[in-house]
Formats: structure tokens, C-alpha cells, sequence
């Protein structure tokens, strides 16, 4: 029955597991099948059938849900995993995949495409986009409802480029004690690209927003496994969606975005919370009345107190959706597993960020939060960008060391001693790194 | 896999988990793990093409024996990997009870109160910890 691996693939599966938006097919499973049909199909075939022809009935063998009791399913969940478009990144979930990136790409500038973290809700991910056919739809309340492509997008409207942070809702969730559920991270749901599109405002002023908007509605292309599931849609409000800022990126460090980060477009939303930043935007829907789904009512909620914080054993009743980040910084050196050594200088080095108000003191400590010096900052790059800053630290004696960092931004926030909420949200407790000196 | 389970499967109209992978059994099983650097070569790399194309790599999910495996695996893995539970901490009952819960109540997973404590017992069983004492009850899905 492998004789004809691509037959295998192509011929029987995709058309009950490919939901199709228009030009768009989805991966409704996870393996090659999806490829197939459609004006993917003569550009995958010959590439498909090279890889079937080395690994194809491995390949295959992933078609289905197969119970394999002899391995163990508790497999390491930091394993280092490589999927399309993307460098080696650690592994939380493949299905619908959620990646990490290793925090040593945070001494550059700016996040390389390849290592932006991934973080998907729904299991239908595009996997397969036509630009021919695809269409950026702009409608509801509206004069003149739009139909985009993306090159009329780059060619019609006054391109803006920004460089902005975005962060996982639950970056560092895993540091939360008592532990909640929900996806692992520790510090690397976070990245810091420049972006490259056309403000939402633009497009909003193109398509003359009625009289009454509230909110706007903003949907991708990734769909739900069941029907029963919610589609995965969020929104702003129309002040904030037209405040020149907002904007619908076609390019990621002057790229086109990885499929994984949201190819071919994606909203960008400054000093918000990625929840926000949806992937393969497809559809802006301006709202008389306030926007209302699941996404917003019940989940990415955080209790209505300083810094989002609740206490287990009391939980907040009164919760307000996510919204801009808080301030925070992360080491990016040394390794934690970095032996330092007695009279050598050692460079300490990190990242912080805020909502956009600027970050304007990093103090650091290396002796658990005893004393604090001023770190030295590095030009900043834009209010939404992250900004390095760096410490020169000549460890006098053997032993272990906690070093301490504190970030304050211009409004004069700074960060938590202590924090926790149910959800695992907004974790900027001041980061604890022990190291060792020879 | 049982043919009781085959037939859940079928009974929530998934029979299309099940197409294409009649012979499962004949294929290696480690050799597809997801960190097979072979899958980068199924990208598309032309740049100039319209058509923008990726192949999602697959991790092959395996299932520790246990109570209630059947249900997990029926009513589970249909819309995420088995990782959403692997990578978790060991959580208590009452917080692998809430999340199932919340599956069932919220995101709309096809199962009845009783498969929602099989399942209970299977998380448990392969990600529990000890005792019965208090966890935090998970919220949504973020």
C-alpha cells in the first residue's frame, strides 16, 4: 500500500481534514497531506514527493492518532524542536504549536524571525496561503466595506514601520506559585521585531467608518477544531484600533512573516499583550456595539487590581480583560550555568521593556537584593522596542551569587516583589539569577 | 486502539482521524519525532511563488496504559496533542477535574459527565499528584 506514498498523502485524506477559507487550507491534522490541491499543489508536489521518497513513510505514519503504549508519553517538554520557517526553538506543544525561544536571541536587538516565539489557540492553522486570492476583508460598520490584497495594501496605503515588543499573556507563567495551568513558558513568549505595514486607521478611513462605532473586531484565518469551539477573535475599541499605531504588519524584521507568526499579515498592537496581535489577519469588522466572545468574556482576564494580582485563596470576582504590559527585564547574561571566575570582569547584561511609556532605570544587585547599582542603558530604539542595559560586575570572592535586576519606566513603575493571579498572566517579579564564581 | 474506541470515534463524526492510517503498525516509530530537521526541507523556499506553503511536522503522540486512556485519546487528541498535558506540573485532582471541565463546558468538547471523570482519572493517572490536596482551578485555555 506504499507503492504510491504521494497517493497515499495526497489522494485520500486532505479533503476531509482541509477546512478551507477561500485560498486558504488549513492543517486540520499535521502532516503532509495538506500541501495537496489548490494552487499549492504544483509547487508542494515535487518537494512533497523528494521527502516521501527519504522519510515518506515516516511521514505517513504520523497521518493518524496512533496508540503506541510501549513509549512513554511523558516525554521531556523542553525538547528542541525544528518546524517550517523556524530555527531549533523548545518545544511546549506541536499541535497547535506553542514554541519558546531560547533566551540567548535575546542579545540582539531584535528577534530573528526564525526564533519569534509561536503561540497558537486552535488547531486549524493555515498552512497554505494563495496571494493571489487572498483578500484582508473590511467591513460591518462601514460606508464602504474593503476587499485587500496584500500587494494593494503595501501599494495603496502610507506604509509605517515600528519596533515593538510582543509578549506572550503568560510569558513566565511557569514561575507562578501555586503552579496554574496553561502553557509553560519561562522567559522566552517574548520577542522584539520591527514591523513593517499600514496603520488599521488608514484602512478604517479608507473603508469611512459610520457614525457610533464602539469596537473593532479583528479575525484570522486559523479555525476551530469542532464547531462547538469558539473562533479565535478579539478586538479593540475604535479609538484605540484608529490611533495610528495599530497597525496590520506585512513584514517582521523587513521579511515576510514566517507562516507559524501569522503569514501574511498580522495585527500589531503597541505595549498590548499578544493576545491581541492576531495572526493571518483576515478580517476587521467595525462594531456599532461592544465586541462580546468567549476570548474576551472568560478568557485573557485578569483580576481588576495593581499589577493584576489576586491571592489563591481569595480570587478576584472582578476581572477586566488583558491589556498593556507592565514593566519587566530579563537577564541575557551570563548563562545561569556559567561558571564566573574571582577578579575577572563579568559582563551582566539584560532587556527590559513597558507599555510604551520608556524604560528609564535598570538597577542590579549581585548580592540577592542587599545593595543596588544603576545599570548602564543602551540607546533606546523606539518606546515600544525593548532596551538593553548592561553592568560590569568583578565577583571578589569564591561562592554563589544571586544577581537582581529591577527595571523602572518613565511613569515611574517598577516591577513586582511578589505576584501571582490564576491565569499565570503578567509575571514581572523581579528575576532571580544564581551563579557560581571559581 | 480498541474497536470500542473506533466506534466512539466514529459516533462523534470523526471517522476522518481515522482515514489513511489503516496500517499504522507497519511503520517505525521513532523515526518521526518532531525533531526530524528533515521536515525543514518540506518548506517552500520559493520565495516568488503566489502560493506560500508549509508542512507542519508531527509529533507521533504515545499513551502511558492507564484508567480512562481510551476516552482521552477519543475525545482528547482529536484537538491537541497530548502535550497540553505533558508539559504541565504534576497537578492535583481537583485541578485536572477543572480542567477537563472547562474542555467540556467552555471550548465544547463532545464528552458526557462520565467520560469527564474517566479522563479526570487518566490525567491523573500520567500527570497527578499525590494525594487529593487543593490546586489551583485552571482558568481559560491562555
Amino acid at each position: 500500500m506504499w507503492a504510491d506514498p504521494l497517493g497515499q498523502a495526497i489522494g485520500i485524506r486532505p479533503p476531509r481534514l482541509c477546512l478551507c477559507k477561500g485560498a486558504v487550507k488549513f492543517s486540520m491534522n499535521r502532516e503532509p497531506t495538506n500541501v495537496a490541491g489548490g494552487g499549492a499543489y504544483s509547487i508542494s508536489r515535487r518537494r512533497l514527493l523528494q521527502l516521501l521518497g527519504s522519510t515518506g513513510l515516516a511521514a505517513l505514519a504520523s497521518s493518524c492518532t496512533r496508540v503506541n503504549p510501549a513509549a512513554g508519553i511523558l516525554a521531556s517538554p523542553t525538547n528542541l524542536a525544528r518546524f517550517p520557517e523556524k530555527t531549533e526553538m523548545i518545544l511546549l506543544t506541536d499541535r497547535p504549536p506553542q514554541l519558546e525561544t531560547p533566551i540567548h536571541y535575546f542579545r540582539q536587538d531584535l528577534t530573528p524571525n526564525e526564533a519569534f516565539f509561536v503561540r497558537w489557540h486552535l488547531e486549524g492553522i493555515p498552512t497554505s496561503v494563495d496571494l493571489r486570492t487572498f483578500r484582508i476583508n473590511v467591513s460591518g460598520h462601514v460606508r464602504r466595506p474593503l476587499q485587500l490584497s496584500v500587494d494593494e495594501l503595501r501599494s495603496q496605503f502610507e506604509p509605517i514601520s515600528i519596533v515593538a515588543v510582543n509578549q506572550c499573556s503568560g510569558n513566565s507563567r511557569s514561575f507562578f506559585e501555586p503552579r496554574v495551568p496553561g502553557g509553560q513558558w519561562k522567559h522566552g513568549a517574548v520577542g522584539n521585531a520591527k514591523w513593517t505595514g499600514v496603520s488599521v486607521k488608514s484602512i478604517l478611513d479608507r473603508a469611512q467608518v459610520k457614525p457610533g462605532a464602539v469596537d473593532v473586531s479583528f479575525n484570522g484565518l486559523d479555525a476551530p477544531p469542532l464547531p462547538s469551539v469558539s473562533d479565535f477573535v478579539k478586538a479593540l475599541s475604535i479609538d484605540h484600533a484608529r490611533d495610528g499605531e495599530v497597525m496590520i504588519a506585512c513584514a517582521m524584521n523587513d521579511q515576510p512573516l514566517p507562516m507559524v507568526n501569522g503569514f501574511p499579515l498580522r495585527l500589531v498592537v503597541p505595549g498590548w499583550y499578544g493576545t491581541y496581535w492576531v495572526k493571518a489577519l483576515s478580517d476587521v469588522t467595525v462594531l456599532p456595539q461592544p465586541f462580546s466572545n468567549f476570548w474576551t468574556d472568560k478568557a485573557y482576564r485578569i483580576p481588576n487590581a495593581p499589577n493584576g494580582t489576586e491571592s489563591p485563596k481569595d480570587l478576584a470576582k472582578d476581572t477586566v480583560p488583558i491589556n498593556k504590559f507592565n514593566v519587566r527585564s530579563i537577564f541575557v547574561r551570563p548563562d545561569p550555568d556559567e561558571v564566573l571566575h574571582v577578579g575577572m570582569p563579568t559582563e551582566i547584561e539584560g532587556i527590559a521593556f513597558d507599555s510604551g511609556y520608556g524604560i528609564r532605570r535598570v538597577e542590579v544587585s549581585t548580592d540577592g537584593g542587599a545593595t543596588w547599582a544603576d545599570a548602564r542603558l543602551d540607546p533606546e530604539i523606539g518606546k515600544y522596542s525593548w532596551r538593553r542595559w548592561r553592568a560590569s560586575w568583578t565577583p571578589t570572592n569564591r561562592g554563589q551569587y544571586r544577581l537582581m535586576a529591577r527595571a523602572t519606566n518613565a511613569a515611574g513603575d517598577t516591577q513586582s516583589k511578589e505576584q501571582w493571579n490564576r491565569s499565570g498572566f503578567m509575571w514581572n517579579v523581579i528575576q532571580q539569577v544564581d551563579v557560581k564564581v571559581g | 486502539m480498541t474497536p470500542k474506541t473506533k466506534s466512539t470515534i466514529l459516533s462523534l463524526g470523526l471517522a476522518a482521524l481515522l482515514a489513511g492510517c489503516g496500517h499504522p503498525s507497519n511503520i517505525s516509530k521513532d523515526t518521526d519525532r518532531i525533531t526530524n530537521a528533515k521536515m525543514e526541507s518540506m518548506l517552500d523556499s520559493n520565495t516568488d511563488s503566489p502560493v506560500h506553503t508549509i508542512v507542519m511536522p508531527h509529533d507521533e503522540p504515545a499513551f502511558s496504559p492507564g484508567p480512562g486512556r481510551d476516552e482521552f485519546v477519543t475525545a482528547c487528541v482529536v484537538c491537541h496533542s497530548p502535550r497540553y498535558i505533558t508539559m504541565q506540573p504534576r497537578f492535583s485532582r481537583t485541578t485536572w477535574l477543572s480542567e477537563v471541565n472547562k474542555m467540556k463546558d467552555v471550548y465544547g468538547a463532545h464528552i458526557s459527565d462520565e467520560q469527564v471523570l474517566r479522563i479526570t482519572d487518566y490525567l491523573v493517572s500520567i500527570n497527578g499528584k499525590a494525594g487529593t490536596g487543593q490546586g489551583p482551578k485552571g482558568t481559560y485555555g491562555e
